[in-house]
């Protein structure tokens, strides 16, 4: 992925902290069909495997594109997966 | 000995209202043919790396959670397709969150479907252990982790044991071993291994074992840098006693040049030979995992058709360290064959020229896992991986033998 996620954005965030798969997918496919076409929502998940989950979801499905992915730590010394999903349809 | 546990007692689980199994009760299942059908519901690239295989895989079907998401009734109904009549489903995929939810929307249709508990993260950490024999003086069990393809040998004599190539999870053994009333006495690693971490050097920490390598496999082939590990050095013709057994050490380069062969005589006149990543039931190991593939190659000739011709007994039972296929276990499940069985059966060995067979290896030289780097720093003490770092390394089938 090349676009830069400080430009990305945003329209709303998404916290599935502590939540496991299939959770941050669940909730994270619930909060985007309450977006606007064109819109962005970013997850943060501590869930490492949701990172080919996200990729794999938005290859499947036909409404959402994933702009980018990042890592960051967190206060408590674990890693947050962040995931950049826009509403395509 | 495991105790067979057949397809229809997954069914009768099921029946009594559990919604999951364990990965022990699928691998008993699996031990003769069932009409389970499997789902996996991971994503592509990992259903593409490892699966489910057993000596009787089932029928898989492969169909990614997120459809199950997206559109529920189509992927319902593609299962359906295959599942009629109560058919049996076992869903499963990485660590049984998003499998446990496609049962039981699974169930919600209908469908008789079962979740596999822990997915294959447990399947991948599930080791089988049975007994090779059991004899006054002596016992060996096989150790395998079945999803990797990894074998390890543990010896008991009068109270002692040794391990030989003990996998990651030292507790398994440490169990076994409690079981049996036995003191670990030898923690033996064949070479250092490339495809899964050892839990050698930790179970000697935790037990005052010795660990032993041979000192050529203390170097790190592509780092050049010494092991930053405790351990004691293996050397050719090294002897050891354990109870009844006599062991002898048999240096067996090509794989590594540190391979050494662990040759056990029993009173009884049994020999068994551990060989690592030298011989296999089927193939050989590869010589270029050190990234030295044609300077070792010719190595492997020599020890398979001058060392071991000439020091390992004909009617010594080989025990590899590890299979491709769970076909090449006998009858009992046990993954060991004579030497002279193995002389005949085994196709990567009628070679009688040494340029043929360096060609022939070097022909046959599968894709080098990345991480089989990394892992070897891991097993001389260079890198100190986490947990999910550790299973990261090792995940999927090991690629230590030649292919085709």
């Amino acid at each position: 992925m090349t676009i830069d996620v400080a430009t990305i954005q945003v329209h709303q965030e998404l916290d599935v902290r502590g939540l496991n798969c299939p959770m941050p997918l669940v909730k994270a496919r619930q909060a985007i069909l309450k977006l606007d076409v064109g819109q962005v929502l970013k997850v943060i998940s501590t869930d490492r495997g949701s990172v080919k989950d996200f990729q794999g979801w938005a290859k499947a499905a036909n409404n959402v594109a994933l702009l980018a992915q990042s890592e960051e730590a967190a206060p408590d010394g674990k890693t947050l997966y962040l995931h950049y999903v826009q509403r395509t349809k | 000995m495991s105790i067979a546990l057949p397809a229809a007692d997954v069914v009768a689980s099921q029946a009594s209202g559990r919604s999951e199994i364990f990965v022990h009760e699928l691998y008993a299942a699996l031990q003769q043919p069932s009409n389970l059908l499997l789902l996996d519901v991971r994503n592509d690239d990992e259903f593409q790396m490892w699966r489910i295989e057993t000596r009787h895989t089932p029928e898989t079907l492969h169909l990614p959670y997120f459809f199950f998401l997206e559109e529920e009734e189509k992927a319902i109904a593609q299962v359906q397709e295959r599942a009629a009549n109560g058919r049996p489903i076992v869903v499963v995929c990485a660590k049984g969150g998003a499998s446990d939810y496609v049962a039981e929307r699974l169930r919600e249709a209908g469908l008789s479907a079962i979740n596999l508990a822990g997915g294959m993260v447990e399947w991948g950490d599930f080791y089988d252990v049975r007994p090779v024999t059991e004899q006054p003086d002596y016992r060996i069990y096989q150790v395998d982790r079945v999803a990797r393809g990894c074998v390890s040998w543990v010896f008991i004599s009068r109270g002692e044991a040794a391990i030989v190539d003990p996998l990651r999870y030292g507790e398994r053994y440490l169990k076994l071993l409690e079981e049996q009333g036995a003191q670990l006495k030898f923690l033996l690693d064949t070479h250092a291994h490339a495809d899964h971490i050892s839990s050698g050097p930790d179970l000697a920490e935790l037990t005052g074992a010795a660990y032993y390598l041979h000192p050529y496999d203390a170097i790190h082939p592509f780092d050049m840098l010494p092991a930053r590990m405790k351990y004691a050095m293996l050397h050719d013709g090294q002897r050891f006693t354990l109870g009844a057994l006599q062991i002898e050490v048999i240096h067996t380069p090509g794989h590594t040049l540190g391979q050494v062969n662990f040759l056990v005589t029993a009173p009884d006149g049994e020999a068994f030979c551990c060989t690592g990543d030298n011989l296999f039931i089927e193939s050989f190991g590869r010589p270029d995992l050190g990234g030295q593939g044609e300077r070792w190659a010719p190595v492997v000739y020599d020890t398979i058709f001058g060392v071991m011709k000439r020091r390992v007994p004909n009617h010594a039972w080989i025990l590899p360290g590890h299979y491709a296929s769970p076909a090449e276990a006998n009858a009992d499940g046990l993954y060991m064959k004579r030497l002279e069985e193995l002389w005949r059966d085994n196709r990567s060995l009628h070679f009688t020229e040494k340029e043929r067979f360096v060609e022939f290896v070097l022909s046959h030289l599968p894709y080098m896992p990345p991480q089989y780097v990394e892992i070897k720093r891991v097993n001389i003490g260079l890198s100190n991986p986490s947990l999910d770092e550790a299973d990261e390394l090792e995940l999927g089938k090991n690629i230590c033998a030649l292919s085709g």
